[in-house]
């Protein structure tokens, strides 16, 4: 699998669990524990697909997948969040997002979109040539 | 009017904490199912060697802390709902300072803001509504939260004077302008008042003490 995928979230022990259950399924799995971390990971080593957390301390993240989108529009983003209507999205996914997952997490559920994201983005670098 | 108003914030309180204590916890579920999710591959994969023995002893140790911080975080949820039953009983300040800032640290976190508690112990029990009390230090903290630039904190503070329980609530940092709500202090004033409280601004910041006068069997 050479899916580079980012965990954004301030839950360190959350990230770093998921990340490690990625690997262990040949994904290739980096963490962040705030925005600016994940902005300048992002932009050395950019992901196909990153995780976010919009509910982090500091930098909120709509400005996140704003900055991520400008970087780069192939990055694919999900997002984690523990309940939709807190973020606004429970009517529907806002531009630029690829999905978002409830917490916790599926890893099943959560690998298959992980799956679908890699395939867009790789859709669209293909298409801008 | 003022009465309807009080109500309205109250209800708007009580919907915050719940909504904090709900997100909160949803987070420690997810480290949860990660952490035993992550156990469950290492042994499903057939990785248990050695060293991963030693991972998982320390994801073990990470579900002990996870179940401890959501325990106390219900517990807080729990004294908070029993404040709302009993409208009149007896309480001790710090506990319910301690419920509440429990149950809003996560809100202050998001902003960067931290809360330093500093609590003078022996304090006696008072007798009232603990739950107005809570929303009265709330409205402080909330107001200094939103005046607040990140990297600030906010200092809660208990003590006792010769005729007084006191509260301080201080504001530390750097702050942003923003409007004050009209007539928001003197809702506030109303409500300290059925209290039987008065509340003082004792710092150019806007560090404000509510005083709560002593039970007459401590005084």
């Amino acid at each position: 699998m050479d899916t580079n995928v980012l965990i954004v979230d301030d839950e360190v022990e959350f990230a770093s669990a998921l990340a490690e259950r990625l690997l262990l399924r040949k994904y290739r799995a980096k963490t962040a524990y705030n925005a600016e971390d994940a902005i300048s990971l992002i932009k050395s080593v950019p992901p196909d697909v990153v995780l976010l957390d919009l509910r982090m301390p500091g930098l909120g993240g709509f400005e996140v997948l704003r900055t991520i989108k400008e970087f780069d529009p192939s990055i694919e983003v999900i997002l984690l969040t523990g309940h939709p209507k807190e973020e606004g999205i429970d009517e529907g996914i806002p531009t630029g997002l690829f999905d978002y997952i409830m917490k916790p997490v599926e890893i099943a559920e959560l690998t298959s979109k992980i799956d679908s994201a890699y395939e867009k983005r790789n859709r669209n670098k293909d298409t801008r040539g | 009017m003022i009465d309807i108003d009080l109500r309205t914030s109250e209800l708007n309180f009580i919907g915050k904490v719940l909504c904090v204590f709900t997100h909160q916890v949803n987070n420690q579920l997810a480290i949860l199912k990660e952490s035993v999710g992550l156990i469950g591959d290492l042994i499903e994969m057939g990785k248990v060697s050695r060293k991963d023995l030693e991972g998982i002893m320390s994801l073990i140790e990470s579900i002990r802390n996870q179940i401890s911080k959501t325990a106390y975080f219900c517990n807080s949820l729990n004294s908070f709902g029993h404040g709302m039953v009993e409208t009149s009983a007896s309480f001790a300040v710090n506990k319910i300072i301690d419920d509440l800032v429990c149950l809003l640290d996560k809100l202050a976190a998001q902003k960067r803001i931290t809360f330093k508690k500093e609590f003078k112990e022996g304090i006696p029990l008072i007798h009232g509504n603990p739950l107005k009390l809570q929303f009265l230090v709330f409205y402080f903290i909330e107001k200094n939260l939103t005046r607040l630039e990140k990297n600030s904190s906010i200092i809660i503070k208990t003590s006792r004077s010769e005729d007084t329980i006191n509260i301080d609530v201080i504001p530390k940092g750097i702050f942003v302008q923003v409007e004050d709500g009209a007539g928001g202090d003197t809702a506030y004033q109303f409500l300290a008042n059925n209290l039987g409280a008065s509340i003082s601004v004792d710092t150019p910041e806007g560090g404000i003490t509510i005083r709560l006068p002593l039970p007459s069997s401590a005084a």
